[in-house]
């Protein structure tokens, strides 16, 4: 029986890792719902970073400003030390390739199979790939999130973990160096969600990926974060390793570890 | 005007640009490439191919009541020879062209709304443009493009098929062999006839399109938002389909072609 307590931990970054993506002075509003107001985020090279929120704090819309899904109102979003808000469409669809996103709902195409899912990024970019290339490709993101045998499935036939692993896999699949998880344990039960938060760092120490986990969940958080960044009023209020912030007696960080 | 009604008519055109807004996004970026064949193939199937049974049996239905029902009025008049002339004028100038669409906008129309507003609200069209692929031209362009390829061919099949079953009708009552039926068809027809209702059909098929991927691709409020989307889909069109035939049908009496 496999227990929490003898999984590897997050793989520590290196002192001097460069840094992957940088915000400074970030602000995003909706009408009178001012959400990020001046947000400052730094996330090096092999780090997983989980940013802390309560619900409608604004975590989802920092990620998504970082895609470029949404613009930001002002400041800076520099993704590979390039300014997102300023690319065009195609240096930006260049960009994305090598950031992976995991959305909350998981957002598997419906119409699709788990194999048509997966291999929908890989036929957009990587058109020179033979079929038995992409079937191995595609077998290899299946059996690191452990579902080699649901690969004729469709996604109404899977469970909400199994949905979850299956997205894992497609943002997998191209091999990004930036993953962006929102959420990812999120309607999970407790043993499902611990299995997700296992398998965050196993892709960290498997691909040495860059990661921004965005979560109010505080056993995926102990069990992802090399660092914690907690997100209050729309700013960056507090960072930290788990243990540090546990410990604080600050009435804004306090309440997440109880 | 009072506030309300003012109110409706400034939503009223808020939608009209907001439309023509899509409609001039959809010329742009379907001229560009890169062109989404495999895609377009697979849209044209399911939207020519796949509504091909419901509109093929409402043709011939059509047919042989419009033959039916005419027939007495005919009789009185001594003009039972002129059957064949007057179903063949009614149904390829306005009746085929007209329902073809209508019950195109029904299938098409709901099924592209809803598709799309499901895949709006659970995130797959975000999904699809963090993956470096433009949602744009994948979803609407080659939709919009395959209604408007797709629309002209169901409406040719349906008026072959409602003339079939205007013969079936006319030999209820009388015996007149197929060659002489399809020779008094023809012997009635002019260019003038059957140009004006193939085009104007290029046009309906493009607003059923172009309607459907608006309503969806801009639908909000979660599942709610996919059944108005849906349900709108088939109502804008329907009377857009009424409104561009009222056109048609003033531009070809200008031209001179009825």
């Amino acid at each position: 029986m496999e227990h929490l307590e003898i999984h590897p931990p997050p793989k520590p970054v290196h002192p001097s890792a460069e840094v992957m993506v940088r915000t400074r002075d970030l602000y995003k509003s909706f009408g009178d719902n001012h959400v990020l107001q001046g947000f400052n985020l730094d996330l090096f090279k092999g780090e997983n970073l989980v940013v802390l929120g309560k619900s409608g704090s604004g975590k989802s819309v920092l990620i998504k400003c970082l895609v470029g899904l949404l613009s930001p109102d002002k400041g800076l979003v520099e993704v590979f030390g390039q300014e997102i808000p300023k690319l065009n469409q195609d240096d930006l669809d260049h960009i994305r390739v090598k950031i992976g996103f995991l959305f909350q709902s998981s957002a598997l195409y419906d119409s699709m199979t788990v194999r048509e899912n997966l291999e929908f990024p890989l036929r957009r970019h990587w058109i020179s790939k033979t079929r038995d290339e992409v079937d191995e490709l595609v077998i290899e993101a299946l059996d690191n999130v452990g579902l080699k045998h649901a690969v004729d499935l469709m996604p109404s036939e899977l469970s909400g973990g199994m949905r979850k692993r299956i997205g894992l896999a497609r943002t997998l699949i191209l091999k990004p160096d930036i993953i962006l998880y929102d959420e990812p344990t999120t309607g999970l039960d407790p043993i499902t969600g611990r299995e997700i938060s296992r398998l965050i760092v196993d892709i960290q120490h498997k691909y040495n990926t860059s990661s921004i986990i965005i979560t109010h969940d505080m056993g995926c958080a102990r069990i992802v974060a090399n660092r914690i960044m907690v997100l209050v009023n729309g700013i960056c209020y507090a960072v930290g390793s788990f243990e540090e912030l546990k410990n604080s007696d600050d009435p804004n960080i306090k309440p997440f570890f109880d | 005007m009072p506030r309300q009604e003012a109110k409706a008519f400034r939503d009223f055109l808020l939608e009209v640009g907001s439309i023509s807004d899509f409609t001039a996004r959809f010329f742009r970026e379907g001229f560009k490439p890169r062109y989404e064949w495999s895609e377009l193939i697979r849209q044209c199937y399911v939207i020519g191919y796949k509504t091909l049974p419901l509109v093929g049996v409402t043709a011939f239905i059509m047919g042989l009541v419009l033959t039916v029902q005419s027939r007495p009025t005919l009789e009185e008049f001594g003009a039972e020879s002129y059957l064949p002339s007057m179903v063949a004028l009614s149904m390829i100038r306005e009746i085929g062209p007209v329902i073809t669409a209508l019950i195109c906008a029904g299938k098409i129309g709901s099924s592209i709304g809803a598709e799309l507003g499901s895949m709006k609200v659970t995130e797959q069209i975000d999904a699809m443009e963090v993956s470096g692929t433009n949602p744009f031209k994948y979803l609407v362009v080659t939709r919009v493009t395959a209604c408007t390829l797709m629309l002209p061919v169901l409406v040719v099949i349906a008026d072959c098929i409602s003339l079939y079953a205007a013969y079936i009708g006319v030999n209820f009552k009388d015996v007149v062999s197929l060659d002489l039926f399809f020779s008094k068809v023809f012997d009635s027809l002019v260019f003038g006839d059957v140009l004006p209702a193939m085009i104007k059909t290029y046009f309906f098929g493009f607003a059923i399109g172009i309607i459907g991927c608006y309503k969806g691709y801009n639908s909000t409020k979660g599942t709610e938002g996919v059944g108005i989307a849906a349900n709108s889909a088939v109502v804008v069109s329907s009377l857009v389909v009424f409104i561009l035939d009222l056109i048609a049908v003033q531009i070809a009496d200008i031209l001179g072609l009825t």
